[in-house]
């Protein structure tokens, strides 16, 4: 038997719970589900991954294609924690242009160095 | 769009200015159950609205032709890797009950860090894209018009692209998805970390789109070695992904349990599946379930298939379910084929008209095995959960290998799916969130900067696609070559042409299915069944299932092969079907002259359905023009007929044969003609056989003045009969 392997001792390892009733069962089953999801949720309320912000992107009007180009490039610079949205419509904003604007300058190369970091 | 009853979908329609195309709703819709719902002679207490348009049962003649809809939603899974294909299935599917339609994508897809653009071809699949998703869509709006009942579009928010397809589907109306996290690390092997972070932002998107969202628990089942020992996880797997959910934001009428009774006959399946069933929908109360099929046992045998289907269907039916998936007969043998994916959503539809009610009639025992056994899984579960916490967490228990063992937890066969936390796809892609980090647009998860104030985030940009749809970014195609204007150039031509060619899945793909019993041993008949299939002139005749009746005796065979040909509609030899008379023009006729006609169903027969559909004023029967019928019942020799012909002074006879036995239908028709000549009443009388091996070819060979098959209807009987008796009198 590998350390994986294990038979099945359902009787004995049951013992602290025969004696809840289905009510109570139940409410364990959820705390301990809910102890189990808290660190992912608390790890993605605070981390960003491409598909996010590619999605971001295409939620503030990019097409796939050019949502794809600027997160690809922002991962390059190491500034997708930022929020790549976030720095376009701040370079929107300084240049007073529209985000679509300001993506598309983006896209052909120019005012990377203006980026607000 | 709109489409027209008599023409395929007008598939040029379909794709013509798909880029002004925006969906007319958005979200999920479930079937209003109607209760007491008088349908024909029943009250029926399961039931949703008819349809406006629909294939009824095949038994419906019996009972009025009513086409009662359950109040579940019904599913059917279509992809044959060519959408344009499949929007003609969907049609059928829809017609024969379907409102969920699941459209499995391309192979590979979950890999794919970024969306597809345009329509390429898919295998095992079709790639889905915003292209693709519009047109479905369109074509779905149009079939939901012809059938009147909104059909739900449905796909997988999985893989490494899993937020971007979530804004992709709420942006074109997508009503339904998979998406969970676990699915990506198990089945997948794409990184834990981006798997969870991508999910709780798509998972946010999807709950403010009102879609309905589908776990991925139910693969276990077809992954483990022993499928019903997975159960206690099962629970954790469910349960992991409906905590997760709402911790995103979903609520719990958003989020559907995607479950599956494991096991199928030869094992004690109702024994096995039950308890589980009653105690997945105790811990679950408050969510939505999707009950599947099982996959896991089919082989090559439809029919074995469906049996499993239909207790399947039954344990969901005694315990409950908000959606009643359902598995094409084929599956294990081919990608579904057209009018398997029919017959599929027919197993549900017609088990769930037979069960109409019964939880008024039967209930679950509330003590004895089957209680014991629910709470006995429950505690297994509750044992898994300790042990991940133990572990570690979640990462920590997926890397020491938890999940997906075939073991009955807490047994442990060391089998399981393991998979390390910095591995897999995309591993380490994903990043911290700076402090500064923002994204200003709507439905956007976790911390970020524009969402602290008052109004909507995406006000910083004037709006974002969800709130102004007129900034969504439209691609065609990418591909010049791989599209789908391409691949139709030839089909177009061809219906165009008024060419016809057999088709299971595409286009002219000119498969055919014979079946064939072989006498012989199972190796001999094989062998010998694949060349006749040859002489039938089906090439590349393959075996697609083979059922052994005895070793030597004999063994039946299914084979697929093309028949690589286009008829011509122009030249088909279509017996012109005569347009039967008005009703008031048959009555006017009819009811002055008191014609008697003389009935029975002959032979050793005692089958009086089809008769009484001919004859009974209650169907529609020839009855209500006038006509006086004799019906002489079932089994009557054709004597009894002739007699009953000189005591009425009838001018016709109807007879009904259904039994085909060696051909005892001719026999009989034969024996009427005859005996009518040689009782020197033949020239006064019209002789008519009905049943569905008749034809009107056949029965005037076999001396009958008409025949009538399938379908005909008392209108048609009567047209034939006025015609000819107002021919005669007007000489």
């Amino acid at each position: 038997m590998s350390s994986l392997e294990r038979p099945d001792d359902f009787e004995v390892r049951r013992a602290h719970l025969r004696g809840l009733s289905d009510e109570e069962l139940h409410a364990r089953f959820w705390t301990l589900v809910e102890a189990i999801v808290e660190p992912l949720v608390e790890e993605a309320r605070t981390h960003t991954s491409p598909s996010i912000e590619r999605s971001v992107l295409l939620r503030m009007g990019f097409s796939s294609v050019e949502a794809k180009t600027l997160v690809d490039q922002m991962k390059g610079r190491s500034v997708l924690g930022h929020g790549p949205g976030s720095l376009v419509l701040k370079l929107a904003q300084r240049r007073g242009v529209t985000v679509r604007e300001a993506g598309l300058e983006l896209l052909a190369g120019r005012g990377w160095e203006e980026l607000a970091l | 769009m709109k489409l027209k009853l008599e023409e395929t979908l007008d598939l040029r329609e379909v794709l013509r200015d798909l880029d002004r195309y925006r969906p007319r709703s958005k979200g999920w819709s479930w079937r209003e159950k109607i209760p007491e719902h008088q349908v024909g002679p029943f009250v029926l207490k399961d039931t949703s609205r008819d349809l406006k348009r629909s294939v009824p049962l095949l038994a419906a003649p019996a009972f009025g032709n009513i086409d009662p809809q359950c109040d579940r939603v019904i599913t059917t899974e279509i992809a044959s890797g060519h959408f344009e294909d499949d929007l003609r299935r969907m049609r059928m599917a829809a017609w024969h009950g379907a409102d969920h339609i699941m459209v499995i994508r391309t192979t590979g897809q979950s890999h794919f860090d970024g969306l597809i653009e345009g329509t390429p071809e898919g295998v095992g699949g079709v790639p889905i894209t915003r292209k693709q998703i519009r047109a479905t869509r369109k074509a779905l709006d149009a079939i939901e018009d012809e059938v009147g009942r909104p059909i739900n579009f449905h796909s997988y928010v999985s893989g490494l692209a899993g937020p971007e397809i979530a804004v992709l589907f709420v942006e074109e109306g997508v009503n339904g998805c998979h998406q969970d996290p676990q699915y990506n690390v198990l089945y997948r092997d794409i990184n834990m970390h981006r798997s969870f972070v991508d999910a709780a932002e798509a998972k946010r998107v999807l709950a403010d789109g009102g879609l309905l969202q589908l776990d991925g628990a139910h693969n276990a089942n077809a992954t483990a070695k022993e499928a019903w020992k997975v159960t206690p996880e099962l629970f954790v797997q469910h349960a992991i992904n409906c905590a997760y959910s709402r911790a995103a934001g979903m609520p719990a009428d958003l989020i559907a349990l995607s479950t599956v009774p494991p096991t199928a006959p030869p094992a004690p399946k109702l024994r096995l599946d039950l308890p589980y069933a009653v105690a997945l929908r105790e811990v679950f109360a408050g969510y939505r379930f999707r009950a599947q099929q099982n996959t896991r046992y089919m082989e090559a045998d439809t029919r074995e298939a469906t049996i499993t289907h239909v207790l399947d269907t039954l344990i969901s039916r005694l315990t409950s379910a908000d959606i009643q998936s359902t598995i094409t007969p084929d599956e294990g043998r081919n990608i579904p084929w057209h009018y398997n994916n029919v017959a599929g959503v027919n197993t549900a539809r017609q088990t769930l008209m037979g069960l109409d009610g019964i939880t008024e009639l039967v209930e679950l025992k509330r003590d004895g095995v089957l209680r014991e056994q629910v709470r006995e899984l429950k505690e297994r579960a509750v044992l898994f959960l300790e042990e991940i916490l133990e572990k570690g967490g979640y990462y920590a228990a997926v890397a020491a290998g938890q999940f997906v063992d075939s073991g009955y937890y807490p047994e442990r066969k060391g089998d399981g799916i393991v998979r390390a936390a910095g591995k897999g796809d995309g591993a380490g892609s994903v990043v911290a969130r700076e402090a500064d980090y923002g994204a200003p647009v709507c439905s956007h998860f976790g911390t970020n900067r524009y969402a602290d104030g008052n109004g909507k985030p995406c006000d910083a940009i004037g709006g974002c696609t969800l709130c102004d749809p007129a900034k969504i970014q439209y691609i065609d195609e990418l591909d010049s070559e791989d599209r789908v204007e391409k691949r139709l150039k030839t089909p177009l031509a061809e219906r165009e042409a008024g060419l016809l060619r057999p088709e299971v899945e595409k286009h002219g793909d000119g498969i055919v299915c014979v079946t064939l019993f072989v006498p012989g041993t199972a190796a001999v008949a094989e062998a010998a069944a694949l060349e006749m299939a040859g002489h039938m002139g089906l090439q590349q005749p393959e075996v697609i299932s083979r059922r052994l009746m005895h070793p030597a005796e004999g063994s039946a065979f299914e084979i697929k092969g093309v028949l690589d040909m286009a008829l011509r509609i122009d030249q088909l030899p279509l017996t012109a079907r005569e347009v039967p008379l008005p009703d008031a023009e048959i009555e006017t006729w009819v009811r002055p002259r008191a014609i008697q006609v003389v009935a029975a169903t002959v032979g050793e027969d005692e089958h009086s359905v089809g008769l009484h559909e001919i004859l009974d004023i209650k169907h529609g029967g020839i009855e209500k023009y006038g006509f006086h019928c004799h019906d002489l019942g079932t089994s009557v020799p054709v004597e009894r007929l002739l007699d009953s012909v000189e005591a009425t002074g009838a001018r016709a006879v109807l007879i009904s044969t259904i039994v085909t036995h060696g051909g005892v239908h001719e026999g009989h028709m034969q024996r009427l003609d005859a005996l009518a000549r040689e009782r020197g009443v033949r020239e006064r009388l019209l002789l008519v056989a009905g049943g569905p091996q008749v034809t009107d070819e056949l029965a005037q060979q076999c001396g009958m003045d008409a025949g009538f098959g399938r379908g005909t209807t008392g209108r048609d009987v009567a047209s034939f009969l006025v015609r000819t008796l107002r021919d005669r009198e007007t000489g």
